[in-house]
């Protein structure tokens, strides 16, 4: 375990302005001390250059009017024309505020609920209780999002849909949720808290089953109680691994899962059901339009780095503690 | 620097992955100018699986014409999605099915991706159509790029629940006014007599295209004189949906829907459970092709083969409220047959592989594609293709039907007409094409539809959406007329006032 190099911390980039042997020739020597290390690395790297970097280079038809049969470089270039044509679109502000207040509502409901299951699970003190609901939470994470959605479709359709039925007689109204606008995003962030917030606690499990049971011992003798405790002890000692998974989570947030929209979406609801991911695939895949729709899934990718990037900077600010 | 082993293995680790990276792009070796001995075919297919490689009958054709015929099906749902990322990839097929002149396969024609065949196709004699005007229309703006795989033409149909109309003493529709006088006795008169009301008239399911695509709404607009895609108004071409005959059709729609007479789940029904409801009574009315009465009535054979008679009858087109006949026609055709430039280099080559698509379309090959194998599958009587009723003769038959969509029989449909198994069938399909004949005297057809406008091209299936789901939410009654219109006009001013301006430019041009 020795060998393994910790990973580059700020000491080590502060350490570059120091005078010192050769840089080239030291990093050959560690090279050569580490090879196997470095062999182990070399999928890994090979993977991240073959399917993630070299990809890239294809961003360039944002700028081009790509016609395939001309190739990429043979297409004429067109500038900004494409990131114009998106921003005054009638379609973008749309888009953006059916992105946002989807991204926004994920983040305000399913994750804090993430966070609230993993608590109430880590109180479980029967530890047969506690695997078979681990287990029983995690199973919708592992359906896909299309058996998700045919069971949405059962459970509210029109003709015998026995939640459908159950909402009616409740509100005393003819309510369609399937079809009305209105209902989209409540549907939508239930069936991601139905499938995810299981799967989500195991990352926060993991940090709390290192928290130091001295503390709570502690606490105990200083008589507080149960809900004390979780405030006093548990949240705190878990706080770097909730920033953590917030700050990707908000990296994510213009992600808003192409197939359950997709699949949730119809002629009725589309005025909030449209978002970038749906639309690049309707533009792009459906219609052709490649170089149109690379430009929009290029600025999305931009507001993505932009957000992660950000919200780090917060987070650092604020406590100290980030990932870049 | 000293090789040792561990160099040498980093060394061949890294060979090894530049290698899997070239062989990724390496396999499509280009054939210069040689002769084609492998016709590569991408084609869709509809049924449940595609047929196997190596087939009996994919060795006929290739005894038939000489050639290694190697066939990609692509499931006919994503067909589309596959053919833009097909043409945006390497591995471009000899021959293609094209579905339609969508944007992506319109720019790609224009940037010469495709061979032209306008002057060219007379040369073959299975490939010289007869329907000159079918052949316009799948044109772009009079360019042929492809062999049109042709249809009927004519296929718009009402079926209707006969025990239902026979219970309530009723006739079949004839004209609209009627088709809504019959949906609402089969919704409101119990037409099942089981003393429940868990009935709905009209069946519509969840639409997969916009305006303008076959859609029950879009036939019903037909009727009411709309005019079927473009229309000619005051001397110009207009979309239909500008018209006031449209604005009347979709009122008369609402008026269904908000009477109940439509079943409730008209956004979400997926069309692939169409039939479902018709069979199983909850609804009595399809508006849609006559084959799918052929299906249905199939699945009440199944059920009960001594009485499925009683259960479905059809019709075809029905008068407007003017008292006058306008047939919903399809195009006449299902996309078609092009011959990518990237593989074909030649005019040796592309002489080569029309021939084979001459010998695909012959009298023999046909019956391959359509009927199947004579003395397997079906059997001649009076002429007529009967089919074999075996487990290993229908898995041909289902094979078949893929095949059927290499067809394009634009020089005339030569293989066996099918002959049905029992003589209602029989007597049953025989007014089908009567009707369809009927029906072909009062076709109203797309007025542009050779032409292909630029902003079309560029943003016309967003525009054509906001019409279309304009519409589906002011039946749902989520917007008021107003907002209709609204949306009309929108369609104008974000780019439609220009495609009527190109469409009219192009139309002038040609007469």
């Amino acid at each position: 375990m020795t060998a393994i190099q910790p990973p580059p911390t700020r000491g080590v980039r502060e350490a570059v302005g120091v005078p010192g042997p050769d840089p080239s020739r030291r990093v050959g020597a560690r090279v050569r001390r580490n090879s196997w290390l470095y062999l182990l690395l070399l999928p890994g790297v090979a993977y991240f250059l073959v399917f993630r970097y070299a990809p890239m280079g294809g961003a360039v038809i944002a700028f081009k009017d790509y016609v395939p049969f001309l190739g990429i470089a043979d297409s004429p270039w067109v500038g900004l024309a494409h990131f114009q044509d998106f921003f005054t679109n009638p379609d973008f502000p749309r888009l953006l505020v059916n992105t946002l207040v989807l991204a926004l509502l994920n983040l305000c409901v399913a994750f804090p609920l993430t966070i609230v299951l993993a608590l109430l699970l880590n109180e479980l003190r029967l530890t047969l209780l506690k695997r078979t609901v681990q287990t029983l939470v995690y199973i919708p994470h592992f359906l896909s999002w299309t058996v998700v959605a045919s069971l949405t479709y059962l459970l509210l359709s029109v003709e015998a849909g026995p939640l459908l039925q159950l909402v009616q007689s409740v509100t005393g109204s003819d309510v369609t949720p399937l079809t009305d606008p209105g209902w989209f995003r409540s549907i939508i962030v239930a069936q991601e808290v139905w499938k995810n917030t299981g799967w989500g606690t195991i990352i926060f499990l993991a940090a709390l089953a290192t928290v130091d049971q001295e503390q709570y011992e502690a606490a105990i003798v200083d008589g507080a109680g149960r809900f004390q405790r979780v405030w006093h002890v548990t949240l705190p000692s878990i706080r770097g691994t909730i920033v953590i998974m917030l700050v990707l989570a908000i990296g994510q947030i213009l992600n808003t899962g192409f197939e359950q929209i997709y699949l949730m979406t119809n002629a009725l609801n589309r005025s909030v059901a449209d978002v970038f991911d749906t639309y690049v695939y309707f533009v792009g895949i459906t219609q052709g339009a490649y170089s149109y729709s690379t430009a929009v899934g290029l600025f999305k990718a931009i507001v993505g780095v932009v957000l992660v990037l950000g919200a780090d900077r917060i987070a650092k600010k604020l406590d100290g503690s980030g990932i870049f | 620097m000293p090789r040792t082993p561990r160099t040498l293995a980093a060394a061949a680790a890294l060979a090894a992955a530049s290698l899997v990276v070239t062989a990724c792009s390496s396999s499509d070796a280009s054939e210069g100018g040689e002769e084609l001995s492998t016709v590569s075919i991408q084609a869709p297919f509809l049924g449940a699986a595609p047929p196997q490689q190596g087939s009996e009958i994919e060795k006929r054709l290739e005894e038939m014409t000489g050639k290694q015929i190697e066939v990609t099906w692509v499931p006919n749902s994503s067909y589309e999605d596959k053919t833009n990322v097909t043409l945006a990839g390497d591995q471009v097929p000899t021959v293609m099915v094209i579905q339609g002149k969508t944007p992506g396969f319109v720019k790609n024609a224009e940037a010469g991706a495709f061979w032209d065949l306008t002057d060219v196709l007379a040369d073959y004699p299975n490939l010289t159509t007869e329907n000159p005007e079918v052949q316009e229309a799948a044109s772009v703006n009079g360019t042929v790029y492809g062999i049109y795989r042709a249809r009927d033409v004519m296929r718009a149909s009402v079926i209707v629940r006969k025990d239902w109309l026979n219970n309530l003493g009723l006739q079949m529709p004839r004209t609209t006014e009627d088709l809504a006088n019959v949906a609402r006795a089969f919704t409101e008169d119990d037409p099942d007599g089981n003393g429940v009301d868990d009935t709905s008239g009209l069946i519509v399911p969840k639409w997969p295209g916009g305006i303008n695509s076959n859609s029950p709404w879009d036939v019903m607009a037909t009727w009411f004189g709309a005019g079927n895609g473009w229309t000619e108004r005051d001397g110009e071409l207009v979309p239909n949906f500008t018209t006031d005959e449209w604005l009347q059709a979709v009122d008369y729609e609402k008026s269904l829907i908000d009477n109940g007479w439509v079943n409730p789940d008209y956004a979400t029904l997926d069309s692939a459970s169409w039939n479902e409801p018709f069979f199983q009574g909850k609804g009595g009315i399809i508006i849609d092709v006559h084959s799918r009465a052929e299906q249905i009535r199939k699945l009440f054979k199944q059920q009960d083969p001594n009485t499925f008679q009683d259960y479905v009858d059809s019709t075809g087109n029905l008068v407007g409220p003017d008292g006058e006949l306008h047939a919903h026609p399809t195009t006449g055709y299902s996309g078609f047959l092009v011959i990518p430039k990237s593989q074909v280099r030649t005019e040796e080559q592309l002489h080569d592989v029309l021939q084979f698509l001459d010998t695909m379309a012959s009298k023999d090959a046909q019956v391959l594609e359509n009927n199947g194998i004579e003395g397997v599958n079906f059997t001649v009587v009076d002429g007529k293709a009967q089919a074999v009723d075996t487990p290993e003769a229908q898995a041909l038959t289902e094979e078949v039907a893929s095949w059927a969509q290499l067809g394009t029989n634009v020089a005339g449909y030569v293989a066996y007409q099918p002959k049905m198994a029992t003589e209602y069938e029989q007597a049953e399909y025989d007014e089908r094409r009567a009707i369809e004949k009927a029906d072909m005297e009062d076709a109203v057809f797309d007025e542009a539809a050779p032409y292909v406008s630029q902003t079309y091209v560029l943003k016309g299936a967003q525009l054509d959406n906001i019409v279309s789901d304009a519409r589906l939410q002011y039946l749902a009654g989520q917007i008021d007329k107003a907002a209709l219109l609204d949306a009309i006009e929108r369609w104008r001013s974000s780019g439609g006032e220009q495609i009527i301006a190109e469409i009219n430019e192009l139309a002038q041009g040609n007469s």
